[in-house]
């Protein structure tokens, strides 16, 4: 088994923090992509951050409250080995959305 | 997600002019067969920020639930026409009696789940579901209010003053005026003299909740932080006076901003209209 870690993805709109408000997995859970994550708020408005990933998560960062940086680590699933060498080509939806997404950090191991 | 009608106009127009609003007609992968749940966003929002980014259309298609979002006048994908009708709040109701029949939604029959219309407000949208569970009780068959005000805030809102701070930078005497304005101005999407007139709009219809009251089962909701938690009660009595069975909810630690992601709100509403 290998671990996946996934910053903080850029929430747009020059906005560079966000702050946990609920997190709607803990760690030993068996997520599916696109399983509701955690619910951030920034200056601006309310998210909820959908899975980019399925796997068992291992850790979390940040309680209810705490800041997180864009580009920070913000949860870390356990994957098989062989789904960790496909790193960062998470597959394409059927239409191309503007929905907040994920994406892989590469120098975790 | 199957059958995803994005940006599908709606084919007829109220009182002759096309009032341009985005409509955003979401199927569920499995129909649980129940009536559409008509999403109506807040003032400054747009159906995306308040329903979609939020996680609201995603859960509610996974309910099973037929979701119709739309964007209110000025806001988000939604044209910002000129005429000042156009941001009457009985002017938009009227559009959006007409977006529900065009999306499909039927008059309410015993006996049939598919018939009839939910809908689901935050805030101004609210109000606006409010009004229209009151005058459309042949169609309206549960309502779920967020962040429910019984006054309009915006109606207090100091036009004149915003539109010499637009012009020359006059600086804004009242605080709540001022604080509304800077929201409006954060997002891009916003067309801020279009919200100035839906504002003025506002002015000449003020909310007046004891005017018209829905009858039917109605779900309140509202951050504990939120103002309007305190207030909630006043609506409640008002329903349950007119004969609506009324359900409260007040979300522990969240404001008026933060409670629309809150997962025991969607769970709330999802339940309340699972009927």
């Amino acid at each position: 088994m290998a671990e996946l870690s996934f910053p903080l993805p850029d929430l747009g709109e020059g906005l560079i923090e966000a702050t946990v408000l609920e997190w709607l997995v803990a760690p030993g859970d068996q997520v599916e992509r696109n399983q509701p994550l955690v619910e951030v708020e920034t200056t601006k408005s309310a998210v909820e951050l959908p899975s980019p990933q399925a796997g068992k998560v291992v850790r979390i960062h940040g309680g209810p409250g705490e800041k997180i940086n864009v580009g920070e680590p913000l949860i870390v699933f356990e994957v098989p080995d062989d789904t960790a060498g496909i790193v960062g080509t998470v597959p394409k939806e059927e239409a191309p959305k503007r929905r907040v997404r994920l994406s892989a950090v590469l120098d975790e191991d | 997600m199957s059958g995803r009608h994005t940006g599908e106009q709606h084919q007829h127009t109220v009182e002759g002019t096309d009032p341009q609003l985005y409509v955003n007609v979401v199927d569920p992968q499995d129909d649980a067969g129940l009536r559409p749940v008509l999403l109506l966003h807040g003032f400054s929002t747009s159906s995306k920020l308040n329903w979609e980014d939020t996680g609201w259309i995603t859960a509610l298609t996974q309910a099973g639930r037929r979701v119709i979002a739309v964007d209110l006048p000025g806001h988000g994908r939604s044209g910002a026409p000129e005429d000042r009708d156009s941001y009457s709040p009985s002017r938009i109701r009227a559009d959006l009696l007409q977006i529900a029949f065009d999306a499909g939604a039927r008059p309410l029959r015993d006996g049939d789940p598919a018939s009839g219309l939910d809908v689901i407000g935050y805030s101004l949208g609210s109000r606006l579901a409010w009004e229209f569970g009151a005058t459309q009780h042949e169609l309206v068959h549960r309502l779920v209010l967020g962040g429910p005000n019984v006054a309009d805030p915006l109606a207090a809102f100091d036009l004149p003053a915003a539109q010499r701070y637009l012009a020359d930078g006059t600086p804004i005497a009242d605080d709540s005026t001022a604080g509304l304005l800077k929201m409006a101005q954060l997002l891009p999407s916003n067309n801020i003299f279009a919200l100035l007139s839906l504002i003025e709009a506002i002015k000449d219809e003020p909310f007046d909740p004891a005017e018209a009251v829905p009858p039917m089962p109605m779900l309140l909701v509202a951050g504990e932080k939120d103002e309007r938690a305190a207030s909630m009660p006043e609506l409640a009595a008002l329903g349950s006076k007119a004969g609506a069975l009324v359900e409260q909810l007040v979300l522990p630690g969240r404001n008026h901003t933060n409670a629309v992601t809150s997962r025991a709100f969607k769970q709330g509403a999802i339940e309340f209209l699972g009927v």
